[in-house]
């Protein structure tokens, strides 16, 4: 077997390179050889992303790049996640929520946000799209998250965004999560006039503003 | 009256409206005719091998009726590469739009280039702050009498979105501002619901004079988008059944994202596109053969750093377009392409160089209809100064696309003769008669230094404010019976309170 510090190397370079084969092998067999997998999530996984996060900053890499890699750490999570529970070890993260409202079929710029998310560590849970108010309002009695994000892409579904935090204030789950809004036709004074608690033009703001709301740096 | 008078106002002495379509006399093939074979042969085999999603179980079983495998459960259809090309033949290659006023029919397929509002836009900028706010039902009734003062403008979509009205019935909001705002064409592009394309039809009845009168004269037109890639929602397929069956002519929209819902070159995004608006045009002519429809392809593509669309400002997007237009032409069927959307964010000289570059490359692939002036802010506010900005734009291309005549009249060997050597041609009839066919500008700053300072110095945006306030102050488009305002208003009235109670 190769040693240790050639097998997270190899992980880091399978995310950094979207090369989920590599990076999901890598993964087992540390968590085969009995390494701490809080060790592999936090200072191989991360610390990767962390890496691939400034890149995009620096424009060495694209958002089509992050968004596949995004993809392998979610593979490689769900092989790290179960020794993490087994050990104990598992530390409870930032959950979000995220979903496109009712009506409206169009998922792209919530899949990137959701792309970024989790590439900056957030752990993302992804209602998909056409969502109706009442499935969000189960998801997050049952997730209990921290943030609510919801896109929508048309002038016609946008209402849709204050129907959901009426429901959620109706609910009496409004003090307890952040929402997030964006989309094409989204704007800080929409976001203000539904009392949201954050807005963001881009997957990469939205980011920015999650850890801002958050208090994550 | 048809003399036009006023530098660059090319306004009729009495103030009536009129249309300026570009007649086509050149078009550049941006794709060499092998590049046609292979998107076409890729296309179908796209449409056959790889099919699209229906989300409407009636639409699923004519597909399969008329020979198309269909699978129901996942609602997937499959295209025989011989249904969709006999299918596409039979889209009419001309019929007319029709204008309340007919002196501004559309006649489409006739050899005229018609250009539009943009549509959808959900902001707008303020006249008085200049800052960005929600768009206003006031606002779309304010841009469309705007836009129905100005010539180079010959068909309308919906400027803005009326968003201080409720969203589920807005489109008919929207449809009551225009109709009596102007008496030019109407695209009506937000009812993409069997419910509101129902209200729809009853306005137009109202309107029109009954059912026969409207299907004679349709006096709006539609068009339905695919989900790129490749996915046809049931609703917008269900009110197609609802405006087909009222006469109301239909167009086909592919909108693919290069990098996001389409692949990442010109080739691939140019097959998706063709894949989505060939399914629908097939699966329209399928359930109404024969019905007007046209072709509309928007290919962008995705920024790379933010995830945002690059519109209207790149040279792919220029070439897709102008593709666009010719693989229209190709196939004989009528197309909309788009024109301006700049990326700035006021009026400034970026606005100018994007929209006068994608301006200049609309006019030499001409498509039947083209879209959209008056946005800012990659189409996401609408700016009135804008709109008669991009007209005069329009107005520049126009001219230069169109040519100049060289008959016995024009080469004005009389008019020579007559002058003679040593004199100067400024009196003579010849001068008088044809002065005002050369292009001239209210909006360009032409003046000499001393009369600029005189006028307060302004710039081009100030001369297009002027003209603008001009129109608005003065302009009153040809009205509609008190009778039908009350009847149009009722109608409204009636779809608002039927689904209020669920909205609450």
């Amino acid at each position: 077997m190769a040693d240790q510090q050639e097998l997270e190397q190899a992980v880091k370079e399978g995310l950094m390179v979207a090369n989920g084969p590599q990076a999901t092998e890598a993964t087992t067999a540390l968590v085969e050889a009995g390494v701490d997998p809080k060790h592999i999530l936090e200072k191989v996984m991360a610390n990767a992303m962390f890496e691939l996060g400034e890149k995009w900053k620096r424009g060495e890499v694209f958002l089509p790049e992050v968004v596949a890699s995004a993809e392998v750490f979610k593979q490689c999570n769900a092989i790290v996640e179960p020794a993490l529970l087994a050990a104990g070890t598992k530390e409870a993260g930032i959950r979000v929520i995220m979903f496109t409202v009712k009506g409206d079929l169009h998922d792209l710029g919530k899949n990137m946000v959701c792309a970024m998310m989790r590439t900056a560590g957030f752990e993302v849970t992804d209602l998909g799209k056409d969502t109706a108010t009442q499935k969000a309002v189960d998801a997050i009695k049952e997730i209990q998250p921290h943030i609510v994000g919801m896109s929508a892409l048309l002038t016609t579904t946008v209402g849709q965004q204050q129907v959901v935090i009426k429901a959620l204030k109706k609910e009496g789950l409004r003090d307890s999560v952040h929402v997030m809004v964006g989309g094409a036709p989204v704007t800080q004074e929409w976001a203000d006039e539904i009392k949201a608690d954050g807005y963001a033009p881009s997957a990469p703001e939205a980011v920015n503003k999650a850890k801002e709301l958050t208090g994550k740096v | 009256m048809t003399a036009e008078v006023g530098a660059g106002a090319r306004t009729r002495l009495d103030g009536s409206t009129y249309l300026r379509p570009l007649p086509w006399k050149h078009a550049v093939e941006v794709l060499p005719p092998e590049a046609i074979v292979k998107l076409h042969d890729n296309t179908l085999a796209i449409l056959e091998q790889v099919g699209v999603k229906m989300g409407s179980k009636a639409w699923l079983e004519r597909m399969a009726d008329s020979g198309a495998r269909v699978d129901f459960a996942e609602e997937r259809v499959w295209f025989p590469p011989g249904l969709v090309e006999e299918k596409i033949k039979m889209a009419p290659a001309t019929f007319e739009l029709a204008a309340r006023d007919p002196a501004l029919d559309l006649r489409i397929g006739s050899g005229n280039v018609y250009l539009s509002t943009d549509g959808c836009v959900p902001d707008v900028l303020d006249l008085a702050t200049g800052e960005r706010r929600k768009g206003t039902k006031r606002d779309l009734s304010e841009i469309t009498r705007l836009a129905d003062a100005l010539p180079q403008i010959s068909f309308h979509w919906q400027p803005v979105s009326a968003t201080d009205t409720p969203d589920y019935v807005r489109p008919l909001h929207e449809i009551e501002a225009q109709l009596s705002s102007t008496s030019k064409h109407i695209q009506q592009m937000t009812v993409v619901d069997p419910w509101n394309a129902r209200g729809m039809v009853e306005m137009l009845e109202v309107v029109a004079g009954g059912k026969e009168a409207l299907r004679a004269r349709p006096l709006m037109s539609n068009f339905q988008c695919c989900i790129s890639p490749l996915s046809w929602e049931g609703e917008p397929l269900e009110a197609i059944d609802v405006l087909a069956q009222a006469g109301i002519p239909v167009g086909i929209c592919s909108m693919p994202i290069a990098c996001a819902t389409a692949p990442a070159t010109m080739a691939g995004l140019m097959s998706v596109m063709n894949a989505e608006i060939l399914s629908g045009i097939t699966a329209l002519q399928i359930a109404y053969p024969g019905h007007p429809t046209w072709y509309i392809p928007y290919a962008t593509s995705m920024d790379l750093n933010t995830g945002a669309l690059n519109l209207g400002w790149g040279p792919e997007e220029l070439t897709s377009e102008m593709a666009g237009a010719q693989i229209g032409r190709h196939y004989g069927i009528p197309t909309i392409t788009g024109v301006f959307g700049s990326g700035a964010k006021t009026a400034n000289w970026q606005a100018g160089v994007q929209n006068g570059m994608s301006a200049f490359g609309k006019v030499f692939s001409p498509a039947d209809m083209v879209t959209a002036a008056g946005t800012l802010v990659f189409c996401n506010a609408y700016s009135m100064e804008e709109l008669v900005l991009d007209a005069e734009i329009w107005d520049i291309a126009w001219t230069f696309a169109k040519g100049f005549d060289f008959d016995e009249e024009t080469l004005a060997f009389d008019a020579i003769a007559e002058v003679g050597p040593a004199n100067h041609f400024l009196g003579s009839q010849h001068t008088r008669d044809h002065m005002l066919d050369f292009w001239r500008s209210g909006i360009f700053d032409r003046d000499a230094w001393e009369d600029w300072e005189a006028k307060g110095k302004p710039d081009p945006v100030d001369n297009a404010r002027r003209k603008m306030n001009e129109i608005l102050n003065t302009h009153e488009p040809l009205p509609l019976e008190d009778d039908m305002l009350k009847e149009l208003s009722k109608i409204v009235d009636a779809y608002q309170a039927e689904r209020a109670e669920e909205d609450d």
